[in-house]
């Protein structure tokens, strides 16, 4: 029972964090994993570092992500 | 039953919303409460978004849950992702408030509250929820292409490159006005200064944080930022109060340019890791944290508003902004009512996060009807000020003096009273030595918030503390404000370097380059010079800057507004529901004249507090100091204002070509839009 209760506090508080980065706008690796392993299982996926450069590099280099 | 029930809901809904404008608009004398004009606000938001939002979305667009969306059909786990409608909702939120809801309305506050309430909440229900709800489903319908390439292909590739230029060229007067606004906020303040400067190695240390010690971890970094934030606070009161050190902080408007534009340049060429994406993390925090704690400060409050309904100043002598409230409110007031840069973000980074058809409803309609309540809580905050002290901080040196005297004479002169003694003692109760020709509205707001804050927690019986209470909060506030002007400024920065060099790459390719440093650097000295030039007029302008650089900003960019409605207007027209056409013609048709109107003030009014032409022969004739430079600048700022003028015009003439072809051929459009979805 106990456990239980844990494990779904942990998963209230995962879905929290998750929510919040979405909306501050951070990149989310999980989200890009679950993609690649479903869609392209063939191919390897970046790393964390790697995948994090490249969303802040594609987030600052055009309009659209910011207004006045 | 249920039907009946709901009629009479909305229909009391309506009553309590026109009860509480005739309160507004019939008030005299007396103060009238804030809770007036929050419940007009609410009531018009409710109606707006059940009944308007609800009519486009479904004999319009009739958005479809069944429908495949950019998101789910170009999943890749980077750009397009389908994400839960309210954290859309909430990112598209974040995206679109900056700090311009709150300065527009300020300086609006000039004219009185109630043409600045009315226009913010027309211009938004049919303006600009509107404009950002249809072009975030055209842009949904289209593979979330963004705005200047949906101006190309449906209405022609000159209006798409015009698109492009307009964009750049309001990218240059925004960035410029906002670093305007932020000098005359920390000149001669070394508290502020001291505090705004600390943000940048907090960032920087962040940055390296979030790379090297504990990468990714973006909530647990921001956390520390935000305690190391408070301490700057502190430590720019402790610098403050030693004399030694306030005095090397004690920065001049020209300085603190320079130092603004150095930070801007960084910005632009250094990895965003480092500096840029901390502070924005950061920044967003900040932001979404003071706008609930602002609304949940004057829900509490409910402060009086001290501002009359109109100030003889609607008839165009006002100290703030010059010219009449027909057409200049309209522009003052962009974001809150209709922001055209909001159209960039309605078709960037949201409609590829989209999931469902019917979740643009809540997200284009709703986040701008939250955009503009948030102008109305900078309105309240405004015109909760006494009008002398308002005016005193928001009027130019050039009207009101150096002296709280001078200041006080001036402003009796306009009919207000407020004693010296009292400006004084304000700005000591703040911290500062003085408030005066704070121009810009970022001070003003400051002090507003800082009196809802302090009078939200502060005790009658501890007055002496609520004293000192007063100065953390205007600091406080005034942090906040510039942190997230500089996060719009950097960032500002940075697109148009990468904008400037996509079109420099088209004369010569390796400056297209942005990993060659040359051309980064090339490009960036060359962005941040042209609007570190519309900013050194700024500050060395007597009558403050703001009034020649704040409406060309509003000028240009109800003029992108214009374009994205003609935008929305063809796409209308040729999804073959022409009879529809009026949602997006009817506000650009008002904008059109406003704009249009504005611009031709400001460039011919023979009046040289306002046009920009008389006020360079006035220089001239007068032979005063720098009158070669004045009337650069002034022909300089004239010829901003005809340039874009002429866009609009060229992006009409080529709209009206396509839209009078689409209502001869009505097949034509449909077929062509079934293709595509295809």
């Amino acid at each position: 029972m106990r456990a239980e209760i844990r494990v779904r506090l942990a998963a209230h508080r995962t879905r929290l964090i998750a929510t919040i980065r979405a909306i501050v706008g951070a990149p989310d690796y999980r989200r890009y994993l679950a993609h690649m392993a479903r869609a392209h299982p063939g191919v390897a996926p970046l790393s964390r570092r790697a995948f994090v450069r490249e969303r802040q590099a594609a987030r600052y280099d055009r309009p659209g992500t910011r207004c006045c | 039953m249920r039907a009946p029930l709901r009629l009479l809901g909305w229909t009391l809904v309506a009553c309590i919303g026109a009860a509480a404008i005739a309160v507004l608009a019939l008030h005299r004398g007396e103060t009238v409460s804030a809770a007036w004009l929050l419940t007009a606000a609410v009531a018009t938001y409710a109606i707006g978004y059940r009944f308007y939002s609800r009519m486009i979305a479904t004999r319009i667009f009739a958005l479809d849950a069944s429908r495949v969306t950019p998101a789910v059909a170009h999943e890749d786990g980077r750009d397009y992702v389908p994400t839960n409608r309210w954290i859309v909702f909430g990112h598209h939120f974040a995206a679109i408030a900056g700090p311009g809801p709150l300065v527009g309305p300020t300086l609006a506050a000039q004219f009185g509250y109630l043409p600045g309430a009315i226009w913010i909440l027309i211009g938004c229900v049919l303006g600009g929820a509107v404009q950002d709800f249809v072009i975030l489903c055209a842009s949904l319908r289209r593979d979330g292409r963004s705005l200047g390439a949906m101006a190309a292909d449906e209405i022609g590739p000159v209006a798409g490159t015009t698109a492009l230029v307009a964009v750049l060229g309001i990218m240059i007067i925004l960035v410029a006005v906002l670093a305007l606004v932020v000098v005359n906020a920390l000149k001669a303040s070394p508290w502020g200064t001291v505090t705004l400067a600390l943000t940048v190695p907090i960032a920087l240390f962040l940055g390296l944080y979030l790379r090297y010690l504990r990468p990714d971890r973006v909530l647990e970094a921001t956390a520390i930022g935000l305690l190391m934030l408070a301490g700057a606070l502190f430590a720019g009161r402790w610098v403050a109060e030693q004399p030694a050190l306030a005095s090397i902080f004690t920065l001049g408007p020209i300085a603190l340019s320079a130092w603004i534009v150095a930070y801007a340049f960084a910005a632009s060429v250094l990895p965003v890791w480092l500096l840029l994406a901390p502070r924005d993390y950061l920044s967003a925090f900040v932001k979404i944290g003071v706008v609930v704690a602002l609304a949940v400060g004057i829900l509490l409050l409910l402060p009086p508003l001290r501002m009359p309904a109109i100030t003889p100043f609607v008839n165009g002598t006002g100290p703030v902004i010059a010219g009449k409230v027909f057409p200049f409110v309209f522009i003052t007031i962009a974001c809150g009512a209709i922001s055209g840069f909001h159209a960039l973000i309605a078709s960037g980074t949201t409609p590829k996060m989209v999931t469902r058809e019917p979740d643009a409803r809540p997200i284009g309609y709703g986040a701008m009807c939250i955009e503009s309540l948030v102008a109305i809580l900078a309105l309240i905050a405004a015109c909760s000020l006494t009008p002398g002290v308002y005016f005193a901080i928001n009027a130019p040196a050039g009207l009101l003096g150096t002296t709280a005297e001078s200041a006080a004479h001036a402003i009796a002169g306009w009919g207000f009273q407020v004693a010296p003694a009292d400006l004084t003692s304000l700005a000591h109760q703040v911290g500062e030595t003085s408030l005066l020709s704070r121009t810009g509205g970022a001070p003003s707001l400051a002090v507003g918030m800082a009196q809802v804050f302090a009078g939200v927690l502060g005790h009658p019986a501890a007055q002496a503390a609520a004293g000192r209470g007063l100065a953390l909060w205007y600091h406080f506030a005034i942090m906040f404000e510039a942190l997230f002007l500089l996060t719009t400024l950097d960032a500002g920065t940075r697109v148009g370097r990468f904008m400037l060099q996509d079109l420099a790459g088209r004369v010569w390719a390796p400056l297209g380059r942005v990993s060659w440093y040359p051309a980064v650097i090339l490009c960036s000295a060359g962005f941040v010079g042209t609007w570190g030039l519309f900013l050194y007029q700024g500050v060395t302008d007597p009558l403050g800057g703001i009034n020649s650089l704040w409406p060309l900003f509003g000028i240009a960019n109800q003029l992108l507004a214009a374009i994205a409605l003609s935008v929305g207007t063809t796409v209308i027209i040729r999804m073959g529901k022409a009879r529809y056409a009026a949602v997006t013609l009817v506000p650009l048709a008002w904008l059109v004249i406003v704009a249009g109107t504005a611009g031709i003030l400001k460039i011919f009014s023979p009046d040289p507090r306002l046009g920009f032409l008389a006020h360079a022969r006035q220089q001239l004739d007068a032979h005063v100091a720098n009158a070669g430079r004045i009337a650069f600048n002034d022909r300089l700022d004239a010829a901003v204002a005809a340039a874009a003028l002429v866009a609009v015009l060229v992006i009409l003439i080529e709209s009206a070509r396509v839209w009078i072809r689409a209502w001869r051929e009505p097949g034509a459009g449909a077929r062509r839009l079934a293709m595509a979805a295809d």
